[in-house]
């Protein structure tokens, strides 16, 4: 699959703090991609850097193969929501849009036009002092949508969205990535993003934790037995005649998937494997996420994600 | 370059802060200019309207107005910074020079026609007064013509001066506290009481653009006109070299 967003090592140091280090990823034509990490996990500052607003440390970063510079008209090729507060809040809803056009060398004609994409035709002729954080929000996705870009990159646009705005969100986002297109869209949140997104990179201190398919992350959390054995390949061998998928991890600790501590301790009695700890694991995303981007890993997830 | 220019007009025609400063800038003229006829002469007033320099004092009344148009200048810039349009500005336009260079031009275009605005004010004021004074005045001549395109080109430079200073200070409010502050504070001092060093500040090399109080105090006009198109050079590629690095968050 073609990438339409390549990361090569991008770092960002302020100062003596590290925001972003040396992280790769990329962005496949066509997906949503969710970019996940707690809040100061370095993911704005990363958007930023692709955009060609910050400047990188070291590294690169190219959409549709270029730097964001060197694109010719980039608005059409990327459009970006990146904050809810970037309006001057005298000036109207309609106006902001048509300055981006003026600047842009496209028709004003597609201020109106977006504005009816994203469901604030009727507010147009009101100064955006007088909006909400969804309304911004909507703005903000306007004007990236101005030059009928192929990729959407947006920051956290769940923010200050009531649920039927994220629900509204979540079938935009769908729609415009099955029409070919992609979409890079970052959150602290994985619930917010679990629905919409094909891949996932998962992001903390700044620093890549894990990059894949959310369907493979979903396997990965599925609810397990962890258990603590000197014979794990035997151990291994006894789970898988009896059906039971199950992954050494290290020499000592095996993983058994979709099971119970019973179905185990039965099946290593019959093998006659040494068992010195068992715990039953019971995982949904968000829980892994959380395991995955803080300091204290837990067992299974340490072995899956490295 | 010519789209960037059009959306930096359309960005001041968009919001009220510009139709408030040139209502204040033409009034300035206007009053400025009443004020300067009805004093002419008198103690504590210019000098008298029938010398060359009454008229002058006249003509250039309403040129401290110019201060405004470095006002303009600073929130064209720093008002990006203000309200964070920076971000969706410089996503359209990722080649920041061309950016900034538009931002110095629709200053200088505004900073110019504000000031065709004041000058047809002022003369709109003097023109028929002095004529109920019997008081004959050639508007192509020195004293008149040269004063007002003298200060025309303040009012030009002044707005590109501000939008230097706008790149360089990105805060809006102290942006324009400090400008004004400078400039008339500071520079006025230094004009008023250290003619030395006064005659090569901003507001000295605007004076004698200006020819407003043409005497020794201050450089000679084309001298005056140098070293204002030096400082708006000065801080037109400060201000450039400044955004061009800076990081936009």
């Amino acid at each position: 699959m073609k990438a339409s967003i390549q990361i090569n090592g991008l770092t960002k140091r302020f100062g003596n703090v590290v925001a972003v280090d040396n992280l790769s990823f990329e962005v496949a034509q066509g997906s949503v991609t969710g970019f996940l990490g707690p809040n100061g996990a370095g993911k704005t500052t990363t958007l930023r850097m692709l955009l060609g607003l910050i400047e990188p440390t070291a590294g690169s970063s190219t959409i549709a193969g270029k730097p964001y510079q060197e694109l010719v008209d980039p608005f059409r090729h990327v459009g970006a929501v990146l904050e809810s507060t970037g309006f001057h809040p005298g000036r109207r809803a309609r106006d902001h849009l048509r300055v981006l056009c003026v600047a842009a060398g496209l028709a004003v004609t597609r201020a109106d036009e977006v504005l009816d994409e994203v469901g604030l035709a009727d507010v147009g002729d009101r100064r955006v002092k007088g909006f909400s954080l969804g309304m911004r929000q909507r703005l903000g996705l306007a004007a990236a949508l101005l030059g009928e870009p192929e990729v959407l990159i947006l920051d956290e646009p769940a923010n200050g969205l009531d649920p039927e705005g994220v629900r509204w969100l979540r079938s935009f986002l769908r729609r415009y990535a099955d029409g070919g297109r992609s979409v890079l869209v970052s959150s602290h949140l994985l619930a917010e993003i679990a629905q919409t997104v094909d891949h996932v990179v998962i992001v903390a201190k700044g620093r890549l934790v894990t990059q894949s398919s959310l369907a493979d992350l979903a396997d990965r959390t599925r609810a397990g037995v962890w258990v603590r054995t000197p014979q794990a390949q035997a151990l291994r061998e006894a789970l898988a005649a009896k059906g039971i998928a199950a992954e050494v991890q290290s020499p000592e600790t095996v993983v058994a998937l979709e099971t119970t501590t019973e179905a185990v301790g039965i099946a290593a009695a019959g093998a006659g494997v040494v068992i010195f700890e068992m715990t039953a694991q019971h995982f949904d995303l968000e829980e892994f996420f959380l395991d995955l981007t803080t300091p204290t890993a837990n067992p299974i997830t340490q072995g899956a994600s490295r | 370059m010519k789209n960037l220019i059009h959306a930096e007009l359309l960005k001041l025609r968009t919001t009220r802060m510009i139709y408030g400063l040139a209502l204040a800038a033409l009034a300035f003229a206007a009053i400025s200019a009443i004020s300067a006829i009805s004093t002419a002469g008198k103690s504590g007033g210019g000098p008298a309207l029938s010398t060359a320099a009454g008229i002058r004092n006249v003509m250039s009344a309403g040129l401290p107005g110019g201060i405004l148009a470095l006002v303009i200048g600073i929130l064209i810039m720093a008002g990006e910074f203000r309200h964070n349009t920076a971000t969706s500005t410089f996503l359209i336009s990722p080649h920041r020079g061309r950016v900034v260079g538009a931002k110095f031009a629709a200053a200088a275009l505004v900073g110019g026609a504000l000031a065709l605005l004041s000058s047809a004010l002022t003369l709109a004021v003097a023109l028929p007064w002095l004529a109920t004074k019997h008081i004959h005045v050639d508007i192509f001549s020195r004293n008149v013509g040269v004063v007002l395109l003298g200060g025309i080109a303040a009012m030009t430079i002044y707005a590109t001066v501000g939008v230097g200073v706008g790149s360089l200070i990105r805060n809006q409010t102290a942006a324009v506290a400090i400008a004004l502050a400078w400039v008339l504070g500071v520079e006025n001092l230094l004009v008023s009481f250290a003619h030395e060093i006064g005659r090569w500040t901003a507001l000295g090399a605007a004076a004698a653009l200006t020819n407003q109080q043409a005497n020794d105090r201050l450089l000679p006009m084309w001298g005056g006109a140098l070293l204002f198109v030096a400082y708006g050079v000065a801080f037109a590629a400060a201000g450039t070299r400044f955004t061009m690095r800076r990081d936009v968050s």
